[in-house]
């Protein structure tokens, strides 16, 4: 996956950078509006990462010459989120919109959302280690025992087996299973998750659904675990 | 352009005011001045007239006529300004005219008499004329009698000179006179605006003394007096605000120093560092909550905030709030009833976002084990709604009880509830999700049951 960041700000740049580098994608960065622009139109990139507040040139003039040209997907970030800078990011063709302060797992989602629109449809079955869920008749299964879940426990479940080993903000969980799109200042994702974990992790010894502390949950399966011994990052 | 003083602007008005009584009065005076004169003119030709006509209808004979044309002399000013004609078919019965002479006859207001120009003079004769029946030898004689309109003319056309001056005269002495009654009536204004001159940041209170003012600059200044209330109200709220945000964002700023120094002090093992790391993380988390509810508020304040507005059943979105804390209430082993039905215009979101911080309140609040009640109610108007979150717990006191909107106010000093981190904007979300509805808050508490909720409006353009 190749990926443009445009961003003048060096700290945000570099961990921008680095933080995607580490996820495996290949980032190129530009410090300004006119260098970004001409990386943006001489290569071919999955997706640009595009500030608003640039110097010479701003995101909205990068991305409304862009567009005359390519259609690359853009996210654009800003620090500002009144409602005429969003209307006008996403009329300029912006194809999503990401205010700071962001999370860096946000930025991930959306990132991996955008790449994949467009791509073939998601698979009905999904596996994550000994764990099998079946999309359509809205069963799971572990160890080829069926687990009692209840419909929103269901959706929690479905939702990180299909992002499996991505962080899923408690944000994003809220947004996807209950459509709550704010940041409710409640533990109710906590405690969904704990109940998720007692009924999938609970009687078995490996351990699939993970907290991140401060970022969020994920599921996946951890060789260190499986092996029972603990880690930093280890369910709290 | 600059606009004209108030002043300047009355005395304008006055004098234009002025110019159109006088005029008034001019024209009508200059009427009646001419009626005046005529009816007198016409007095004084037919006395004339018909005292000669008498001597005429005694003239039978050419001897007799010139004692006719000798009184006639008589009559006939030296001036020549009256002057008398006769004409008839014989020759010897005439008198100044060897033929019928011209007259223009003039209209009703001129009571019948006629003009007669002269040549060379600007001013024509006016006439009467009689016809004489023949008696002996005479024929039927034509008789005039004309009078000299120049000095009567002269005295009109005087009159109205002297009239177009005193208006123009009076005129300009209206406005001199209009231009400083109007700065002496003006003076309190002036009084009043050296006041506000004199109102500065520094002292908040400061307030116009109004009791001297007359009763128009009375009402402006209490209006303007209610406006600094308001004002200095709005701006002490600010002040506690601040004073709020600083004292909320030192907390975790003073743990993410603190924790970080401590990390660096000395060289630590990665699994502790990762923890310090994940701790820094959750403090961020926390001021970023802040700041967004805080940059929510001032937006909302600012009516910067599009409501995507629609009729809907609330009773549903109550449910979906219910379905999304249904963990948090079980953990508490309480339920949720929704009582009654309203539809209302809402922002889905924000509704929800406000039902959120509601129930979550009376979750943290109520008594465990016991109901939740929402109670739903249609306003008087149709589109209007009253959302009522009823749970049985402490008694709030009232002094809490007003201020509980407020923002980062807490009624307990310890800022955790069951073991959950709280930063006191929730019931502020709630007031200000509520104004951009139209609407409003209230709060009620009395033998361990209390009721929060807000009202919705139909939005303003749907009403018009």
């Amino acid at each position: 996956m190749k990926l443009l960041i445009v961003e003048d700000e060096v700290k945000t740049a570099d961990y921008l950078r680095d933080g995607l580098a580490e996820q495996g994608w290949a980032v190129d960065v530009a410090r300004d509006g006119m260098s970004g622009l001409h990386l943006a139109r001489e290569l071919d990139y999955d997706v640009i990462v595009l500030d608003v507040m640039l110097p010479g040139m701003d995101g909205f003039a990068v991305l409304r010459e862009l567009r005359t040209r390519k259609q690359t997907p853009v996210i654009m970030l800003t620090a500002r989120d009144r409602i005429d800078d969003r209307v006008h990011g996403l009329g300029a063709g912006a194809d999503d919109y990401l205010v700071k302060p962001f999370s860096f797992i946000e930025l991930l989602a959306r990132l991996q959302a955008l790449v994949r629109r467009g791509r073939q449809q998601e698979p009905t079955e999904l596996a994550v280690g000994d764990l099998q869920i079946n999309l359509i008749a809205r069963r799971a299964f572990r160890d080829g025992v069926r687990l009692d879940l209840t419909g929103k426990e269901f959706a929690l479940l479905a939702l990180l087996a299909q992002r499996r080993s991505q962080i899923l903000s408690k944000t994003v969980i809220a947004a996807q299973v209950w459509d709550i799109n704010f940041d409710s200042n409640t533990n109710v994702v906590e405690v969904a998750i704990k109940r998720l974990r007692t009924k999938i992790d609970g009687p078995f010894r490996s351990k699939l659904l993970h907290t991140v502390r401060g970022m969020g949950y994920v599921l996946e399966v951890r060789e260190d675990e499986r092996e029972g011994s603990a880690s930093g990052r280890s369910p709290a | 352009m600059t606009w004209l003083s108030i002043a300047q602007r009355l005395a304008a008005m006055f004098a234009l005011a002025a110019l159109l009584v006088f005029a008034l009065v001019g024209v009508v005076l200059h009427q009646v001045l001419r009626d005046q004169i005529v009816r007198y003119q016409h007095a004084e030709l037919s006395t004339k007239l018909r005292s000669v006509a008498h001597s005429v209808a005694m003239c039978d004979s050419p001897e007799r006529w010139r004692k006719v044309q000798d009184k006639i002399e008589n009559l006939t000013t030296s001036e020549r300004n009256t002057r008398f004609w006769a004409w008839s078919e014989s020759a010897d019965f005439r008198l100044g005219a060897d033929r019928a002479l011209p007259v223009r006859t003039g209209n009703a207001r001129d009571y019948g008499m006629g003009t007669l120009d002269r040549p060379g003079m600007t001013s024509p004769y006016r006439t009467l004329e009689q016809i004489v029946p023949a008696y002996g030898q005479r024929p039927p004689v034509r008789l005039w009698i004309g009078i000299d309109s120049q000095p009567y003319v002269a005295a009109l056309r005087t009159f109205a000179l002297a009239f177009v001056a005193l208006a123009l005269v009076g005129t300009a002495l209206v406005a001199l006179l209009g231009h400083w009654i109007a700065r002496v009536g003006l003076r309190p204004l002036q009084r009043l605006s050296s006041q506000a001159r004199t109102l500065s940041p520094s002292n908040l209170s400061q307030r116009l003394r109004t009791e001297q003012l007359p009763p128009e600059l009375g009402h402006l200044g209490g209006a303007f007096n209610g406006a600094l209330d308001r004002l200095e109200a709005a701006y002490t709220r600010l002040d506690a605000f601040n004073a709020d945000v600083a004292h909320e964002l030192r907390t975790p700023l003073a743990n993410l120093m603190g924790q970080t120094q401590v990390a660096l002090s000395r060289p630590r093992e990665a699994a502790q560092l990762e923890e310090v790391l994940q701790s820094n993380l959750e403090e961020l988390e926390r001021m970023r909550g802040i700041v967004n509810d805080m940059l929510f508020l001032s937006r909302a304040d600012q009516g910067d905030i599009a409501l995507d507005r629609a009729c809907v059943p609330l009773a549903a979105e109550v449910a979906k709030t219910g379905e999304f804390l249904e963990y948090l209430l079980e953990e508490a082993g309480m339920r949720l009833r929704i009582d009654g039905a309203a539809d209302a215009w809402i922002d889905s979101a924000l509704f929800r976002r406000a039902m959120t911080n509601l129930l979550h309140n009376a979750v943290q609040h109520g008594t465990p084990g016991s109901e939740i009640v929402v109670e739903l109610a249609t306003g008087r108007s149709p589109g209007e709604a009253r959302v009522a979150v009823r749970n049985r717990g402490q008694t709030v006191a009232a002094e809490h009880l007003g201020r509980m909107f407020d923002r980062f106010y807490r009624a307990d000093a310890a800022r955790e509830h069951r073991g959950e981190r709280h930063h006191g904007l929730g019931l502020s979300i709630v007031k200000a999700i509520a104004v951009l509805h139209g609407g409003a808050v209230f709060a009620d508490s009395g033998d361990g049951v209390t009721t929060v909720g807000f009202s919705l409006a139909e939005p303003a353009a749907l009403r018009a």
